[in-house]
């Protein structure tokens, strides 16, 4: 068996979402979702839907009327927004963890996906694409097979880390060379099996090589704003900036110097907001 | 003497004159670290900008000015001079400005923080006295108030600046 596949069948005995949290994730996805499909997603997690409404009353704070219900959330905040707020609950525990071989503390990964979920959605907007709900979930998941590699399998990155800087390659190429597979993909086989939609799959697998597979605009969100929180220093592991951005996903963009640091000065203050939220929240 | 750690985060800076204390910031990208020591008064200052210019975004240059390095420069030295520094004991020492696998050029904000950064302190009569910056790797940065010490910590291994 290779390593490759070695890793792949290890990666069935895997759960890292509960059932009830999956079930929310896939139902959110679809961008006509309405407040009536986010309630009853919500349904059965009376956890969950107590503490997407604390996040909600979090983020209206100072206003003296408090959301008591996913109804009122929708009706203050809007579909769009608490939808992400959902999302952003039930994916934290899973990027919350600290990923030991990568080098990343407690919360950095959680930092580095919230960011760039946010700066993919800043990015579509700046593009004028039609906000994507695939692109902010593919931004929170894009690196869960750093967890799966790192803290799972226990794969140790320091001969990867060698390799990339003897050879001048960007680090996912040093692990293809390596684990003859490398974050991105272990991912994607993750959340392929967790049955999300193409999209945001085909995000996570081509977030480093987005001119592989050009079918859907939310890879190159994903890679553009994954460079930017990489640039900005937002969560970087072991590896810090080692990745080769793609000229023709900023080509598909049209992607300016401008956009870039707007983009990223927005991601950074929404994702202070964010994590005051978070803090808020648990305070109450 | 316990040494009291002070994290300075992404779009902070922080100042002090105590010897106890120690001012560190961390995951130094394409961010660039500026800190001023002054060695006669024990006064020193660490910031951490993430973007060159402040006239991407005047609003929140206002209410965060250490976001950017003209900004946030400025903001440094008005902090260290209020707490006593002298300009021109001033030791200046530079961190960061790494950048992707990006020969072409496509997210130059390293190139750009760095160049304005050197003309901005160029423009003050500061001269950098030490600088660890480009590459591709991330950086931890500590001034020590005690000694005036800059650290830097990448990839596992510390060094003096």
């Amino acid at each position: 068996m290779s390593r490759r596949d070695e890793i792949l069948e290890k990666l069935h005995t895997v759960t890292a979402l509960p059932a009830a949290a999956l079930h929310v994730v896939q139902t959110l996805q679809d961008p006509e979702a309405s407040a009536q499909t986010i309630k009853q997603a919500l349904h059965h997690d009376p956890g969950l839907t107590s503490n997407v409404l604390k996040l909600a009353n979090s983020a209206i704070f100072g206003s003296t009327r408090r959301v008591v219900s996913v109804w009122d959330a929708v009706a203050r905040l809007g579909t769009a927004n608490v939808s992400k707020l959902v999302m952003v609950v039930v994916v934290s525990p899973v990027v919350q963890t600290p990923v030991k071989g990568y080098g990343l503390p407690p919360n950095e990964l959680w930092k580095h996906s919230a960011a760039v979920a946010l700066g993919a959605d800043f990015l579509a907007e700046f593009c004028r694409l039609k906000s994507q709900q695939s692109a902010f979930t593919a931004g929170l998941l894009h690196d869960v097979g750093k967890i799966l590699l790192g803290t799972l399998l226990e794969i140790d990155s320091s001969p990867i880390l060698t390799l990339a800087q003897q050879e001048k390659i960007p680090f996912d190429e040093a692990e293809r060379r390596i684990l003859d597979i490398d974050h991105a993909e272990v991912g994607a086989a993750l959340l392929e099996n967790w049955e999300l939609p193409p999209p945001v799959v085909k995000a996570v697998r081509w977030h480093h090589q987005p001119d592989v597979e050009t079918s859907e605009t939310v890879i190159d969100l994903v890679h553009a704003a994954d460079a930017l929180c990489l640039s900005g220093g937002i969560g970087l592991g072991i590896e810090g900036l080692n990745y080769r951005p793609s000229s023709q996903a900023v080509a598909r963009l049209k992607l300016t110097s401008k956009v870039n640091e707007v983009v990223l000065c927005k991601t950074l203050s929404a994702l202070a907001e964010l994590q005051g939220m978070f803090a808020q929240a648990k305070g109450e | 003497v316990f040494a009291v750690q002070h994290t300075v985060g992404i779009s902070e800076m922080s100042v002090s004159n105590q010897p106890e204390d120690v001012l560190v910031t961390y995951s130094l990208g394409s961010c660039v670290g500026l800190s001023l020591y002054d060695p006669e008064r024990c006064v020193g200052g660490l910031i951490h900008c993430m973007l060159p210019l402040s006239k991407i975004d005047p609003q929140k240059a206002e209410i965060t000015p250490q976001m950017f390095v003209d900004t946030g420069v400025t903001a440094l030295l008005t902090a260290v001079f209020d707490l006593g520094a002298d300009r021109s004991r001033l030791i200046a020492k530079v961190a960061g400005a790494s950048s992707m696998l990006d020969p072409k050029g496509l997210f130059k904000i390293a190139e750009r923080n760095y160049t304005v950064l050197r003309k901005l302190l160029w423009k003050n009569g500061i001269f950098i006295s030490a600088e660890d910056v480009g590459g591709m790797q991330a950086r931890t940065m500590y001034l020590h108030l005690a000694t005036g010490k800059t650290v830097i910590r990448s990839q596992k291994v510390e060094r003096e600046l």
